[in-house]
């Protein structure tokens, strides 16, 4: 620490610069992470908060919930917990999509719902209040709010759980199904098969690792710099006696340190910055979610100052000598 | 006191060329050596065996009374922390530490914080040094830097200072003014000192002045 400390505080321009690459880095990786979160749980709020483990589905729905219909006889030969997926347009206050799920309010796989009680249970997001009523603008049909559900979306519309409706599919436990013309899809299957699912997370997932390995090289490039430039320097620290590991274990000091401070930095901006945004934006950080991308940053940059510490062991205390031989 | 360096027959081969040629040699505490010879000559190998940064390729090296033959890396670290005191040419001093904090590293390498302000004030006051603890090498003159180098070397109370040309990139007055505070330090302590220099008009300055040529001890 003497040393690491000593000379950040002299090249503190240095080192500010440095740090504010990592605090943009470390800002983006956390939003975007965030952002994926957010949008996974748009997109599949229920199936992923769903108790469930495996779906059975129609043969020939090709994986996707809402195109699946189970006959009642399969429903029965199934067993477990049936429930309905359509999509549906609604008119409130203006025309809003909504996905409606149809299953029995006593079953372990409806959310709880936060205010009211079943019958037409409504998300939050849709802002409605108990009482409310909409219509479903193809078959005119009236429906009154009676209960408030949180965070439950699908396809990135509001959810809206209703008590009847046709079958499209069976949350079970167990996999030993036996049943003709259904298929069973794990809990992981059933979400990939959500329409732009995959590719949402792909290409979200493909932004954050890349944004990872900028960071470790931004890193690894700085302090490969600086160690070279302070060759001869090492040399004289190493011929007084200094340790390699000493000097490496400066070098790491001052990468965690950096890196440590701009992840700070980065997580107030985008705490920040999460209460600024639209509502609307699918912006979903959880503090565990936070931590667990914050530690990772900061093991990939201490993997980024690897190269300079296999430098800073090569150096020879004999480079300390002015002198030819 | 008995002899704080000696050189028992050492060679140095780099290659098929010899730098250094069945060298024997000892340095007495409270003794001042100068070593002179033209470049290339192998004064500088020579020092680096007797600093050991180096290790001969046959012969014995004696720090202190500790001989270095058989130690391993690790234990030549320790060796130059606490035996041995270097000053280098130039660009000695760490660019980021204050004239302070380059004596207390070495406290802070050897594990010895507490005793180790107190003894570098007192290093510092010794070399005229005391109004300039807070300053960066930067802000130095050439010879203030040399002083600071002498300061730090004698930081661990080593057995043996080394110095490599330290009056170099000095003027006369402050190239004698740096080779007497080593001179002094050596007298006060009993310790013993080692100067490789070209620079011929320290050498009255020495207790002894020993010629490299080619490898060999004239």
């Amino acid at each position: 620490m003497f040393l690491a400390i000593r000379e950040m505080k002299y090249a503190k321009l240095r080192y500010t610069l440095i740090g504010l690459i990592m605090v943009l880095v470390a800002w983006l990786v956390l939003f975007v992470t965030g952002l994926a979160n957010g949008l996974a749980s748009d997109n599949a709020a229920v199936i992923q908060k769903m108790d469930a483990d495996y779906f059975v589905l129609q043969e020939e729905a090709d994986n996707r919930l809402n195109r699946s219909e189970l006959s009642a006889g399969q429903v029965d030969a199934i067993g477990g917990e049936p429930f309905g997926v359509r999509m549906m347009t609604i008119e409130h206050t203006g025309k809003v999509d909504v996905t409606v799920f149809s299953m029995n309010p006593e079953s372990e796989i409806m959310p709880r719902i936060v205010e009211g009680k079943s019958g037409v249970v409504a998300d939050q997001s849709l802002q409605m209040t108990i009482g409310d009523q909409f219509t479903d603008s193809i078959t005119r049909e009236v429906m009154t709010v009676t209960g408030l559900t949180e965070g439950q979306s699908f396809s990135h519309t509001p959810a809206i759980f209703v008590t009847e409706g046709p079958v499209s599919a069976v949350a079970v436990q167990s996999k030993s199904i036996h049943v003709d013309g259904v298929e069973l899809l794990t809990k992981k299957e059933a979400l990939q098969s959500i329409p732009g699912y995959k590719e949402e997370q792909g290409s979200l997932m493909m932004m954050i690792v890349f944004l990872f390995m900028i960071a470790a090289i931004v890193l690894a490039v700085f302090f490969y710099v600086m160690t070279i430039q302070k060759m001869h320097q090492f040399g004289v620290l190493k011929a007084i006696g200094t340790h390699s590991i000493y000097l490496a274990r400066t070098i790491i000091y001052q990468v965690i340190i950096i890196s440590i401070v701009s992840l700070l930095i980065s997580v107030a901006l985008v705490y920040g910055i999460a209460f600024v945004l639209p509502v609307d934006l699918p912006f979903y950080l959880t503090p565990s979610l936070t931590a667990g991308t914050s530690l990772l940053f900061l093991a990939v940059s201490v993997l980024g100052s690897l190269l300079s510490l296999y430098k800073v062991t090569k150096v020879d205390a004999l480079d300390a000598m002015g002198g030819s031989f | 006191m008995g002899a704080k360096l000696i050189l028992d027959h050492v060679n140095k081969s780099f290659g098929d060329t010899n730098t250094l040629n069945d060298i024997s040699f000892e340095v007495k505490a409270g003794e001042f050596v100068a070593v002179v010879g033209p470049s290339g000559s192998g004064k500088s190998t020579f020092l680096s065996i007797a600093g050991a940064l180096l290790t001969p390729s046959s012969g014995r090296v004696l720090v202190g009374g500790e001989d270095l033959s058989y130690l391993s890396e690790k234990e030549r670290h320790r060796i130059r922390l606490e035996k041995i005191g270097f000053i280098f040419q130039t660009s000695n001093l760490i660019p980021y530490l204050t004239v302070r904090d380059q004596l207390l590293l070495i406290a802070e390498l050897s594990g010895e914080q507490t005793a180790g302000e107190k003894k570098a004030d007192e290093l510092l006051e010794q070399l005229g040094l005391s109004h300039r603890t807070g300053h960066y090498p930067e802000k130095l003159s050439g010879g203030e830097r040399q002083r600071v180098a002498i300061a730090r070397a004698w930081m661990n109370d080593p057995d043996i200072l080394l110095a490599d040309e330290p009056t170099a990139s000095l003027d006369l007055k402050r190239g004698r003014d740096v080779v007497e505070m080593i001179a002094d330090g050596v007298k006060r302590r009993n310790k013993a000192a080692i100067m490789v220099t070209h620079d011929e008009r320290m050498l009255d300055v020495c207790d002894r002045i020993v010629r490299i040529e080619d490898g060999k001890i004239r």
